[in-house]
């Protein structure tokens, strides 16, 4: 995210808190007084005031991770962001609040029975990353296999159960209008919760491990159920940087290319050969080594395509005929009729317009075309989010598009920050 | 809660158990059956309920002469206090005894100590739930106006305080300083009613309160800064 103190980002995060900000500074205005009374200067009591006011909102800004991840997909869905904030908002990861090594050490215990010094023969008291909902520890087993040790902070679950409740309670209008479907809350919480949920996510790590095996390129961790369950999952450790400490070694165009080609490929190898896929690629779940070899980790949001929605991708991408034309229609209304929906007239102009703008642009049909792709020029991130923003707001879209817009925003995302140039086309046709 | 402990500039005496007890065959001995009557006289408040649980059914209990337990106890409520005395040195060890948060933010020693509380106080929980309404009876001997029970709670907060102390240098103590341990006495009796009743999956909501709420009291004491 950009440093500055004024991005859009900041604006809109600003006015989301402000409610709460307002609240604690006034709390802790009553508090201190009641407590210091006339024994300090009004002055002090000022600066103190602001000053505490500011921490314990941000201690209580850290507990709404999950509000925060259905924020980011409510404001796609309803567009009330302008197309740059969203941008912005949609690449935050979620992260829960950090747990000292007592905590931490609470809950291996609660979860796994032992301390964690007794479970593995090395374990680093300090965690080395932030995972969503926890934070990651490396360690080493009796075997001496290096893992990381993914622990979620307690309470989360109820922490997002709670959440939704209150978010169905306020959204009563909003459902009964159509801007928020009903079918995409109980989706998000569906998703939302499974994440907290680390068996799952271990299914979904061998799942990607067996049928990723085909990309070289790509890294998946194993698994260690013995010292796994639902709040604590522990992995092989997967070599590699984070794209942001990755782009400071100032990598060549030619790395570059390789690694952005690689992200391409992985992401529809999934989409339109496994017709499942990680949805989460925040690029702080990608790593990525100077061999292009790229290493996943955080497989918590998975999402299965059924069979109908397969077929439909395969037949709009890289669509070679007329968007405008009645068959290109058909193949839509077909789509929309496979999930008992009818494909509406607004709905059918942002998905034509999405098509013609966004895709033919970036994924030129044409079979002799095999120039690259160059993702360095920012027109093609905006052009995406106008036109994605655009088909959300019809009110008629797939609950399930949301997830891969969601997993296709982190893709472009992380192609523009890596200035890739990519022969887009050629690689989706591989797996058409 | 009237009187409230000295904040002295000096840093206070290490608080440890008050007790010393006698080592020797016998008083082991002694020592041992003091604890069968503990744990029995628990383990029958937690089943039957405080107020139907007799000195004959706890000393049938432990397998001694109903005699016997007045040897060591003079009633069911001083067999309370001193489980709760176990409790708070228990509490206090887990703290102190620990090499790790020697340098540990002082959310991490608080944290530690009222999370070792609980996890003594959890096998007994029913009968914390009753005791908590039986100290509010101002004859109770587990209340705040019984000598033992108050000298309990300011070794308690004491302990607390001297936690505080040498964590925060000497120029932040200011005219909040003198009311932190009385907070703090409040707000662990908050955290025990939040545990009580507490529904979650192994509790597990108390310990996110423990952590968060510490997190935003520290931030209280420390007037924001770290």
């Amino acid at each position: 995210m950009a440093a500055e103190n004024n991005t859009p980002t900041h604006r809109a995060l600003r006015m989301a808190t402000m409610g709460a900000g307002v609240a604690g500074s006034y709390l802790s205005y009553i508090v201190q007084r009641a407590f210091i009374g006339r024994a300090k200067g009004e002055r002090k009591l000022k600066s103190t005031h602001t000053r505490v006011a500011r921490r314990i909102r941000d201690e209580m800004q850290t507990l709404r991770g999950p509000a925060m991840k259905l924020g980011q997909t409510l404001s796609l869905q309803t567009g009330i962001l302008p197309d740059e904030t969203l941008a912005e908002l949609m690449s935050l990861q979620m992260e829960a609040p950090g747990m000292h090594p007592s905590l931490m050490r609470v809950q291996v215990k609660r979860s796994l029975g032992r301390e964690p010094e007794e479970i593995f023969a090395k374990f680093a008291p300090e965690p080395f990353a932030a995972a969503s909902l926890g934070q990651v520890h490396e360690a080493t087993t009796r075997e001496h296999q290096r893992v990381a040790v993914k622990i979620q902070y307690p309470g989360i679950r109820e922490t997002v159960e709670n959440d939704f409740k209150w978010f169905r309670t306020v959204s009563k209008p909003a459902q009964a209008s159509g801007h928020i479907p009903k079918e995409v809350i109980d989706e998000m919480e569906q998703q939302i919760v499974a994440e907290t949920d680390y068996r799952l996510e271990a299914d979904n790590i061998n799942f990607f491990r067996e049928k990723l095996s085909p990309l070289s390129f790509v890294e998946v961790p194993r698994v260690f159920r013995e010292y796994s369950t639902d709040k604590v999952l522990t992995m092989s450790f997967v070599g590699g940087r984070h794209l942001e400490q990755f782009l400071k070694q100032k990598p060549n165009q030619k790395l570059r290319d390789r690694l952005g080609t690689n992200l391409v490929e992985l992401f529809y190898f999934q989409l339109l050969k496994l017709g499942a896929f990680h949805a989460d690629p925040h690029w702080g779940n990608y790593l990525f080594n100077d061999n292009a070899s790229i290493g996943l980790v955080d497989f918590g949001c998975a999402k299965k395509l059924g069979p109908a929605e397969l077929k439909y991708l395969k037949n709009v991408f890289l669509y070679s005929g007329d968007r405008h034309s009645p068959e290109f229609r058909r193949v839509l209304e077909t789509n929309y009729r496979a999930q008992g929906k009818k494909l509406s007239t607004p709905a059918y102009r942002a998905l034509v317009s999405f098509s013609e703008k966004f895709y033919r642009n970036v994924y030129p049909p044409e079979r002799d075309r095999h120039e690259l792709f160059d993702f360095a020029d920012k027109t093609f991130l905006t052009d995406y989010i106008h036109e994605a923003t655009r088909l959300f707001r019809t009110k008629h879209v797939m609950s399930e598009y949301l997830f891969m817009a969601r997993a296709e925003m982190g893709l472009y995302h992380t192609l523009h920050a890596l200035k890739a140039r990519v022969p887009t086309s050629d690689i989706v046709r591989k797996y058409l | 809660m009237a009187t409230k402990p000295k904040s002295t500039t000096k840093a206070p005496p290490r608080t440890r158990s008050t007790k010393t007890r006698p080592t020797g065959k016998r008083a082991q001995n002694k020592e041992a059956i003091r604890k069968r009557i503990v744990k029995s006289a628990l383990n029958l408040f937690q089943t039957k309920g405080f107020d139907t649980t007799t000195t004959k059914a706890i000393a049938r209990k432990a397998g001694i002469a109903e005699g016997t337990v007045f040897n060591y106890f003079r009633t069911k409520e001083d067999i309370a206090l001193s489980f709760f005395e176990e409790e708070v040195d228990h509490a206090i060890a887990a703290v102190r005894d620990n090499p790790r948060l020697r340098k540990a933010p002082i959310e991490e020693k608080l944290f530690t100590l009222v999370h070792s509380q609980l996890e003594y106080l959890a096998p007994y929980e029913r009968f914390i739930g009753a005791a908590l309404i039986h100290a509010l009876n101002p004859a109770s001997h587990l209340g705040p106006f019984s000598h033992r029970a108050q000298q309990l709670r300011h070794r308690y907060l004491a302990f607390v305080t001297e936690l505080i102390e040498e964590s925060s240098p000497k120029q932040q103590h200011d005219a909040l300083s003198w009311l932190v341990p009385e907070a703090f006495w409040i707000y662990y009796l908050g955290v025990l009613l939040f545990w009580l009743y507490d529904s979650s999956e192994d509790k597990e909501h108390t310990v996110a309160f423990l952590d968060r709420s510490l997190h935003v009291g520290v931030a209280f004491l420390t007037n924001g800064r770290r």
